[in-house]
């Protein structure tokens, strides 16, 4: 603030002194007037003056600007003069009325009242709360003051929009407005606000914003589309740019799609203007930055697989090889193509399959390494080309392979017509341009990284440099060039055709030993490289001198001492000799410390500022990362030590070959025992399944014998001569049972009716005998005959009677003997039965066969049973019938003979006095008959 | 892929009750046993099948911790569903359910479907909060209710897929604005076809009923159609 009153007191002694107490008063009316049209006026006359005298404004009316916008917000006139006056004391966009040298300052001025007003947050949440107010003299100002906040601290804004709830929300709404400039400015906006700040960027994201943006560039026209579509483009980029989880959900959410028809340009020659030009730019970074090397692999990939799916990656390629695209866009589309297809194979397959549309039709890659050992394209572009080249090299050893085959003998095409990768490549290490060399020795490094056989392959090209004399290795034609780089004469940086060729070269002999022997078989080069290691030279020949000594030390440490005269060990001493191992270190440690080296080793993309940067590879950096360490170690170590080494490494290697020899010993036996699991497993599975059925079969067998058991009980019962017939059905617990009692039952029943038959024959008797006792007196007494007469009509009656219960007896008798052969029969079905029940040894199955059969006749007796027990129950009942009538007879006999002895007595005593009692008892028994 | 719809949910609930492991186990079918703090709101994504229509579920797992409070607040108005978590080995996250309710309810527009799930039942031994306590809270605030272990995987699905079903048997219902996508809700580019199949057919019939006239217009309709 002290900084501010200075400002103000210089300014307040000019002639401005009356426009500050101009504003003191309009400041005053604004805060005291009661009226609303005076302070509206009033606020009206500080906008006016906002631009001219903005920092007096700014102090003396912030306060009651701010006033107005908490109080007077019914008014939306003097809320859009308020807001529109806030813009012009914090934007710095308009500059005009301020004078050059105070730039600067009021930038500060921008920042500083943006400070003031932020301090209450309140003031922000107000403002967002204005922004709901739907009239464009309120809203428009409002975004633009917001934006305005944002722009001059972003940070602090940002956290005070994220904590008011539904802050962003509301924002987002500014897109579905639909006046145009309030959504263009909403985007605007929106950019200000996802600046660097991932939450708020995935809140915005969930808002739809990537639906409705791509809406808004779709119905602008896409790249033929005006600023918005470029505004719209930055915001997206904004809300991708390293965040993962909005990329996650832009191809989640099926956008790269939609990208596709950004890229239908066509081929016409018409209209690139500078808005569609930096349109399509910025979409193609859109789609690096799903694609980026520096995203997480996964997601990289799978954003890769959507662009081929989807056709996308089609779609650049076609732009690839399009005429009249410009250069700008053709750069930054190689290089979108090469992020696209880097690491993927089946992005780089499809690459590798694309044509260019020439006569006859050539392979784009072909296409592409033309232009970049073109010496007459732009550097951009031969730089893309060359980062295009090495993505489709990224981890695809299919590629490598083919690149590699162009250039082996049995493969060139020795008609010339068609120009082979190999071919240019080749050209670009030996022509005359320096920047071609470096190019193409990376480009053919690249063809090597991490393939020991197309390290091997490549061993096998030779050249035919001139006619007449004998042709030259490949790697021979390098280190020719290396050791005699002065002579030619070349264009552009002499170092840069050397450190293409050490990289190369170093690349080549790492991990190959036997390009390391192909390499020191030529007795020039050792020297060459000690020569240039030991020499004192300038510090431009630094990097030369540490790339040389890398090389060499690549020749020790992957020297398997093939060649007698360059072992490791005299290697060694040739540097102790000639260069001194301290020295040599030195040299070595040049690379790393170039100042070019930590930029390249920082992403992939070979991408320099001009030619004069065009040094170092990215994947160069790494290996020497890698082997820096491994090879100063080398170097320090003695002799003896060294021997140690070898003989540690021999026994080592002895170890190693026994440990080999038991892994694989162990590894057949492993298999083996998992063999052997499994069959113990099967064996298991199938034992316990006998073992099952084996129990269950013993069981069975256990049944079986119990009902052999029982049956030969009841077959020795049945055998012996007076065994119950009952026996034979002991197989059912019940059955005997009641078999038992139904024979107790009929026994009973029989000595029943033979008690019956007894008492009835002496009834029999006694009534023959009454009978025969009757006629006698009945002869001696003629008088009395007629009443003996009747006595016996009663006689017969009873006789009748009694026959008619004989005769029933009878049936029953027969009924009885009818169920006594029914019974019989049963027997002899159960001894049948048992009978036929073969011996438990026999084949079981026919024992189960045999015991459902005895089961069946087992239920049919059963069911016998049942009716011979209803019989027996009906029986019993008639039985207790006839006893009832037996019984009734039985006591009318008995009174029959109690009359008859009577009779008797009378009968004697009537014999004493015939006439006088006669008719008195006749009487009598009259009586008693009635 | 294709979908009928499109569901936004939101996972809300305290810190370490296993928000994120619910989504990573629905997502990717996997446990991580290591909390592994999430900072701010992740993203992921995938497709189910309810009533035989493919739904794309959209999902937004929120930090729990109180520091990021304010910024679940903004996923609140743009979701259809939320799953509210609490740990049932844990009743302070249990007892906080009320706040989040809260905060959900003020926030969320009145449609959103509430999923409660009381996590890690797969450590019965270490329980706190009984399940009948659970579902007495879900019953008093109109919530559906289930035990879930992302863990062992047990009724995560169901609960992700129960939480379609309603917000699915709502838009039946007619209680959604499918229109309106800062609802959660988004009608799929293969339904909205079918839909404009529909208005074809409904055409088609127009076209039979009123003969030529309307027959010009089916034709000038067809590529609008396509």
């Amino acid at each position: 603030m002290n900084f501010l009153r200075g400002v103000m007191g210089g300014q307040s002694a000019g002639p401005q002194h009356t426009e500050a107490e101009t504003i003191q008063k309009l400041c005053d009316r604004v805060a005291s007037s009661t009226l609303l049209d005076d302070r509206r006026n009033a606020v009206r006359a500080l906008k006016s003056l906002s631009k001219k005298y903005r920092l007096e404004v700014g102090i003396q009316a912030m306060e009651h600007l701010i006033h107005v916008l908490q109080t007077d917000r019914s008014d939306s006139e003097i809320i859009g003069y308020a807001l529109d006056t806030l813009y012009n004391i914090i934007s710095n966009d308009e500059e005009e009325e301020v004078e050059e040298n105070s730039t600067r300052q009021s930038e500060d001025l921008g920042s500083q009242f943006t400070e003031i007003f932020i301090k209450q947050q309140e003031n922000v949440t107000l403002l967002l709360s204005l922004l709901e107010e739907f009239d464009f003299h309120v809203r428009w100002p409002g975004v633009k003051l917001l934006t305005s906040l944002l722009k001059q601290l972003g940070p602090q804004v940002q956290q005070i929009i994220l904590v008011s709830p539904m802050g962003v929300s509301r924002l987002m709404d500014l897109l579905a407005d639909s006046r145009e400039v309030i959504r263009n400015d909403g985007v605007l906006l929106l950019q200000a606000l996802t600046r660097n700040n991932g939450a708020i960027q995935k809140i915005v994201a969930f808002e739809n914003a990537f639906e409705r943006l791509l809406d808004i560039i779709t119905e602008e026209g896409n790249s033929d589309g005006g600023i918005v579509v470029e505004d719209c483009l930055i915001l997206l980029q904004n809300l991708l740019k390293n965040n993962n989880s909005n990329q996650n959900f832009f191809k989640e959410g099926s956008y790269i799609q939609r990208m596709k028809p950004w890229f239908e340009v066509g081929d016409e020659n018409s209209g690139w203007s500078a808005q569609k030009v930096t349109n399509l730019h910025l979409m193609l970074q859109l789609v690096r930055v799903l694609v980026s090397p520096n995203n997480p692999p996964g997601a990289t990939s799978s954003c890769q697989k959507a662009m081929f799916q989807c056709g996308l990656l089609q779609q650049l390629c076609t732009i690839l090889m399009a005429t009249g695209v410009p250069a700008d866009i053709l750069t930054e589309t190689i290089n979108t193509v090469s992020e696209v297809i880097r690491g993927c194979q089946v992005n780089q397959d499809y690459f590798a399959s694309v044509n260019a549309p020439s006569n006859p039709p050539r392979p784009a890659i072909v296409v592409l390494l033309m232009s970049m050992v073109n010496e007459r394209q732009p550097f951009v572009l031969r730089c893309a080309v060359l980062y295009c080249f090495q993505c489709f090299l990224y981890k695809n050893q299919k590629g490598q392979g083919e690149i590699v085959s162009t250039l082996l003998p049995s493969t060139i095409d020795a008609t010339g017509i068609s120009v082979s990768a190999g071919q240019l490549l080749c050209g670009g290490l030996f022509s005359t341009d320096s920047l071609s060399n470096w190019c193409a020795a990376v480009a053919l490094a690249h063809a090597l990284q991490e393939n020991a056989t197309q390290k091997e392959q490549l061993l096998r090209v030779q050249l035919a440099t001139s006619i007449g004399n004998p042709p030259v290795s490949l790697l021979q034609q390098c280190t020719n060039i290396l050791s005699q780089g002065d002579k030619i004469d070349r264009r552009g940086s002499k170092i840069q055709t050397r450190v293409g060729l050490l990289m190369l070269l170093c690349t080549w002999l790492s991990n190959c030993p036997i390009a390391v022997t192909h390499f020191l078989h030529n007795s020039a080069n050792v020297p060459f490289l000690t020569g240039q290691i030991a020499e004192n030279l300038g510090e431009e020949e630094q990097l030369v001198q540490g790339l040389c000594a890398l090389l060499l030390g690549i020749s020790i440490y992957f020297n398997d001492n093939s060649l007698e005269s360059y072992t490791k060990e005299k290697l060694k001493q040739l540097i102790e000799k000639r260069i001194g191992k301290e020295n040599f270190i030195e040299k070595l440690g040049f690379i790393s410390k170039h100042e070019f080296y930590s930029r390249a080793s920082q992403k992939p993309q070979p991408n320099f500022p001009s030619p004069e940067y065009m040094i170092f590879d990215h994947e160069f950096t790494k290996l020497v990362k890698e082997l820096e360490g491994v090879i100063t170690k080398a170097i320090h170590k003695s002799s003896e030590e060294d021997k140690k080494e070898e003989e540690v490494k021999k026994t080592l290697e002895q170890h190693d070959s026994i440990v080999t020899h038991y892994k694989n010993m162990i590894r057949e036996q492993d298999l083996q025992l998992e063999e052997l699991k499994q069959q113990i497993s099967t064996l298991k599975c199938q034992n316990e399944q006998l073992q099952t059925a084996v129990t269950q079969q013993v069981s069975q067998i256990q049944q079986h014998k119990d009902q052999y058991n029982l049956l030969k009980v009841q077959l020795g019962k049945d055998n012996q001569p007076q065994g119950s017939y009952n026996d034979g059905s002991q197989m059912n617990g019940i059955q005997p049972e009641e078999i038992g009692r139904l024979r107790e039952e009929i026994e009973e029943l029989k000595s029943n009716q033979e008690l019956l038959q007894n008492q009835l024959a002496e009834k029999d008797s006694l009534i023959e005998n009454l009978k025969s006792s009757q006629p006698s007196p009945g002869a001696n007494e003629e008088s009395s005959a007629t009443d003996s007469a009747r006595d016996s009509e009663q006689i017969a009656d009873l006789k009748q009677e009694l026959a008619t219960l004989k005769s029933q007896l009878n049936s029953q008798s027969i009924e009885i003997t009818k169920l006594q052969t029914e019974k019989q029969e049963l027997l002899q079905k159960t001894e049948a039965f048992a009978k036929s029940v073969p011996e438990p040894e026999q084949s079981e199955t026919v024992t189960a066969a045999k015991a459902t059969d005895v089961e069946g006749r087992l239920s049919a007796l059963l069911q016998e049973t049942k009716e011979l027990k209803n019989e027996i129950k009906a029986l019993s009942e008639e039985r207790t019938a006839i006893k009832e009538q037996l019984d009734a007879s039985n006591s009318t006999i008995a009174i029959l003979q109690n009359e008859k002895n009577k009779l008797e007595v009378d009968i004697t005593d009537s014999k004493k006095n015939k006439t006088i009692f006669w008719c008195c008892w006749l009487i009598r028994i009259r009586k008693y008959f009635h | 892929m294709a979908y009928a719809y499109l569901f936004k949910y939101i996972i809300i609930g305290d810190t370490g009750v296993g928000k994120s492991c619910l989504l990573l186990q629905f997502t990717d079918k996997r446990f991580q046993p290591v909390h592994d703090l999430t900072i701010g709101v992740e993203f992921g994504a995938r497709m189910i099948t309810i009533d035989g229509k493919q739904i794309k579920l959209q999902i937004w797992d929120t930090a729990g911790q109180e520091s990021f409070r304010s910024i679940t607040r903004s996923y609140y108005r743009g979701a259809a569903g939320a799953l509210l978590v609490y740990d049932i080995t844990r009743r302070d996250t249990f007892n906080h359910l009320t706040t989040w309710l809260e905060d959900a309810r003020q926030h969320s527009n009145s449609n959103m479907v509430i999923m409660l799930i009381g996590n890690k039942s797969d450590l019965e031994s270490r329980r706190e909060v009984k399940k009948e306590e659970g579902e007495a809270f879900a019953r008093e605030h109109g919530l559906i209710f289930m035990e879930t272990s992302a863990k062992t995987a047990s009724n995560v699905e169901e609960a992700f897929i129960n939480t379609a079903k309603e917000i699915y048997e709502k838009i039946q219902e007619g209680v959604f604005d499918i229109n309106n996508e800062a609802n959660g809700i988004k009608i799929g580019p293969q339904h909205a076809a079918t839909n404009a199949t529909h208005a074809g057919s409904l055409f088609l019939r127009l076209a039979a009923q009123t003969g030529p006239l309307a027959h010009s217009l089916t034709l000038s309709s067809c590529p609008a159609e396509t």
